[in-house]
């Protein structure tokens, strides 16, 4: 019995252990950005695919969706709605669609929203997106922490569709986006911080 | 003499017993005493909660509210320090930021101790130092409080088994001690606990004053998620995403995460959902709140060094990058001031015609590298 019973303590003691090991989901890695570079490029992106009107939202409705709309308003891109929630309907008029992926628990609870209710807008979005043939730009604005099931879920889904990849490099600790960009010979662009963000979005929608 | 002798004993016994009691009475008392803070001339004029929540009068934890009015109309801005006293950099930023703040335009208000009663005491069992000493850049000291997250069970108990905030947040078995804890029971109720009074007071003074902008500084351990971002109400989204941009913009390492639904209680969730005010919530890195830190001493306190946490971060288990020279108080100060002055620029950003101009905290690097040597002012220099 007395066997029985430290054998159980001692996987009682384990289970938070390991628990703590699969916290450690961004750990240190080589990166190609740095404070003073702040700014690295795989590929060759083709600016003329993204003309406005834009429309900016959220897969996952993580916060990066509002820093995404700031970076927006700080490159001075003023032809853009902004909806967190967009649905199909939104996207008429829309040439290029601009997607912060990464999923919060919190901000689907504050959407008032479920995960599958999420997915299910998401997978609509994708379909029309497809059908209309615009353009689209992934945005993984988030780092490491935001990265998981769900949100590599979205990332995905939207990773298929793009035609351009901005990513905060922190969030590559796994080569997740390499990979994918080589692949796939999508051009992505990977930033140290979202503020080194202003300076990409700003010549990429230069006029 | 022989007839006296049993008096000879008893006086020896006392005797005795008060050479303990005495030093022990002293230090005691040395935790209920508040630390001096300096008041210049951009002070306008000190004010107690009690104002605001009048069953506070007389307590323990009734606290002082510094007002900086410019005379200009403008916008105004509550800052909250000390909500949890062992929150070291929290505390220390808000009595920095009222000892060298010159407003300009709109109104400051700040709460250095907002739950005054938890600095009078510390965590019991977690082997935590009573007091640390900051060395000024004159030569002398001026020494704080470590304190507790909660308020002292003195000035309030006992913990009911079941408390119900005005938030609708169900405190109940192990979350029970939470009903000292302030940032739990947010709007607060004048007919509740001492804390909830707290609360109800900080409501009414945001509604009285009419409070636009509100932020809640804190620390978390190193196993915490949040470290290094702000969390932010709904309708503070654009202010808080602007406010990250200019701290990123400086080279600073911030982010921001929504109010969860479900966080009931918190700032800037139910002060959010039940003011006018625009909330947020600031975290910074602090090792000696979480239960892997060593002995507790100046190393860990003031220079936020933890080797263990380092090598935690090292092998994969905390992802929070931690330098191997720790994050000291100095740092953690300037990120929290900085993190102030930022977010007024955000909130000017989209509120130009109710501004709020303050100086003193715009430089980052100047802010962490004058540390709070400098910051802090000598008590002498009090007006």
């Amino acid at each position: 019995m007395k066997k029985i019973t430290a054998l159980l303590l001692t996987l009682a003691m384990l289970i938070p252990a390991a628990a703590l090991a699969q916290a450690g989901e961004a750990p240190d890695f080589e990166m190609n950005t740095s404070m003073e570079n702040p700014v690295f490029h795989i590929g060759q992106v083709d600016k003329t695919l993204f003309e406005g009107p834009f429309l900016v939202t959220s897969f996952g409705q993580s916060a990066d969706a509002a820093m995404l709309e700031a970076l927006m308003k700080r490159a001075r891109v003023t032809d853009y709605t902004f909806d967190s929630l967009a649905t199909v309907e939104d996207l008429e008029g829309i040439k290029t669609v601009i997607i912060a992926v990464g999923a919060s628990t919190k901000g689907l609870g504050s959407a008032g929203i479920s995960e599958a209710d999420e997915t299910a807008r998401a997978e609509a979005m994708v379909e029309a997106i497809k059908e209309k043939g615009l353009a689209v730009i992934i945005c993984h604005l988030g780092g490491g922490t935001r990265r998981g099931a769900l949100s590599d879920k979205y990332t995905m889904m939207v990773l298929e569709l793009a035609s351009y990849a901005l990513v905060v490099e922190d969030a590559n600790f796994d080569g997740m986006f390499t990979k994918y960009a080589e692949e796939h010979e999508l051009p992505l662009t990977f930033i140290y911080a979202i503020a080194n963000g202003v300076a990409v979005f700003t010549e990429l929608f230069a006029k | 003499m022989r007839k006296y002798a049993y008096l000879w004993k008893n006086l020896l016994a006392l005797g005795l017993a008060l050479l303990f009691v005495i030093p022990a009475s002293l230090d005691f008392l040395a935790m209920r005493r508040d630390e001096p803070i300096v008041r210049t001339d951009a002070l306008s004029q000190v004010r107690q909660l009690s104002d605001y929540a009048p069953g506070l009068t007389g307590t323990a934890l009734d606290t002082e509210i510094y007002f900086f009015d410019s005379g200009r109309p403008g916008g105004v801005f509550l800052v909250l320090g000390g909500t949890h006293p062992n929150e070291s950099a929290a505390s220390l930023a808000a009595i920095a930021f009222i000892e060298n703040i010159r407003v300009q335009t709109g109104k400051v208000l700040v709460i250095p101790r907002t739950n005054r009663s938890a600095f009078s005491h510390t965590s019991p069992l977690d082997g935590m130092q009573d007091f640390f000493a900051i060395t000024l850049d004159d030569g002398s000291q001026r020494v704080f409080r470590v304190g507790n997250r909660l308020t002292n069970p003195l000035d309030q108990w006992p913990d009911l088994p079941y408390y119900r905030g005005a938030s609708g947040r169900e405190l109940r078995t192990t979350e029970s001690v939470e009903m000292r804890n302030v940032d739990r029971l947010y709007p607060g109720s004048l007919q509740g606990t001492l804390t909830d009074q707290v609360c109800a007071g900080i409501k009414n003074l945001i509604d009285q004053e009419q409070v636009n902008l509100v932020m809640d500084m804190h620390e978390g351990s190193p196993e915490f998620r949040y470290l290094n971002y702000t969390m932010y109400h709904e309708r503070a989204k654009n202010v808080a995403a602007d406010m990250a941009f200019e701290m990123q913009l400086a080279g600073l390492e911030m982010n921001i995460e929504l109010s969860g639904p479900a966080s009931l209680g918190l700032s800037h969730r139910s002060l959010g959902d039940n003011t006018n005010a625009l909330v947020t919530l600031m975290e910074t890195y602090n090792p000696s709140m979480g239960p892997l830190h060593g002995k507790m001493d100046d190393e860990l306190v003031i220079d936020g060094k933890e080797p263990l946490y380092r090598q935690a971060h090292l092998d994969g288990h905390i992802p929070f990058k931690i330098p191997e020279e720790g994050i000291p108080l100095d740092v953690r100060v300037a990120r929290h001031l900085f993190c102030l002055d930022s977010l007024k620029t955000a909130y000017n950003y989209s509120f130009p015609e109710n501004p709020i101009e303050f100086t003193g905290f715009s430089d980052y690097e100047a802010l962490a590298q004058a540390g709070l040597g400098a910051l802090l002012q000598p008590v002498a220099n009090t007006p």
